[in-house]
């Protein structure tokens, strides 16, 4: 329970690393001082409330504005993927409209009998990388856009 | 009676019993929270939530400092809170304040109390 409301926290602070270390001690610490007076981890993390909104309000009395970084670094990511999904999709793309039997040495005029055995087609990779690519882009961007109370 | 007007209103003066419980001598976070919620009936419960974002921002004002220590039961490390010399002395303007801030509010009270008497 605490770790998994430490590790909430932890991703939850969009703030430089001396600062996250600060609040995670303190965290840390506030949770063994209450063990030792025999209280729960989840009595302490039900006080502490939603991990998020403690990253919030610690972080900004460091003069950070975590929810507006936090905001800033999920739109970064939906970007990144938006930007795989493109050269992915676009790479693939390109390589089905391109001609296959260009440069075919004699020039045939019909197809060849002979098949190619077995073995997937690499190209199928590209289209399920860009769609994955995709859902990410599009998951960031829900997340980051979203009202948070 | 509990409400969003009270919760305001004890916010603003936490700072400063903040400053006053760490200014009688050497604490530490639970210590701070513990005392705090003896007087949980007037206070309300104090949570970690509130006290530490506080005491981050008394520490960055340069009002309190902090040293880690090992803690003695838990074996992890403990921060111990002082007040520092501007501390101190804002505290004192603080307390100074409040002394006519009280005397300020109570004539608006009075005056409105009379008011009331009269009608």
């Amino acid at each position: 329970m605490k770790d998994r409301y430490l590790k909430a926290v932890s991703r939850a602070l969009a703030a430089p690393r001396d600062v996250r270390q600060e609040i995670l001690r303190d965290l840390a610490e506030i949770f063994a001082a209450a063990a030792e007076h025999g209280e729960s981890a989840r009595q302490v993390a039900e006080r502490l409330g939603p991990p998020a909104r403690f990253a919030d309000s610690a972080a900004e009395s460091f003069g950070i504005d975590n929810a507006a970084r936090r905001k800033r670094r999920g739109l970064l990511f939906a970007l990144l993927f938006l930007a795989i999904a493109v050269c992915t999709l676009g790479i693939w793309a390109a390589a089905r409209l391109s001609s296959p039997v260009d440069g075919v040495i004699g020039q045939a005029d019909a197809m060849t009998g002979i098949q190619l055995a077995g073995g997937a087609d690499p190209l199928f990779l590209l289209p399920v990388v860009g769609g994955f690519a995709l859902l990410f882009a599009a998951w960031f961007l829900f997340r980051a856009l979203r009202k948070r109370r | 009676m509990e409400g969003r007007y009270l919760q305001q209103f004890k916010k603003g003066s936490l700072e400063m019993i903040l400053l006053c419980l760490i200014g009688r001598g050497e604490t530490y976070g639970y210590e701070i929270i513990s005392a705090l919620n003896r007087q949980a009936g007037v206070l309300g419960y104090a949570k970690e939530g509130t006290v530490y974002p506080l005491l981050y921002r008394l520490q960055r004002a340069g009002l309190i400092g902090c040293r880690l220590a090992p803690a003695p039961a838990n074996g992890g490390a403990r921060k111990y809170y002082s007040l520092t010399a501007q501390g101190r002395q804002v505290l004192g303007e603080l307390i100074g304040f409040w002394a006519d801030y009280q005397n300020c509010v109570n004539g608006f009270i009075e005056a409105y109390r009379e008011t009331e008497d009269l009608g």
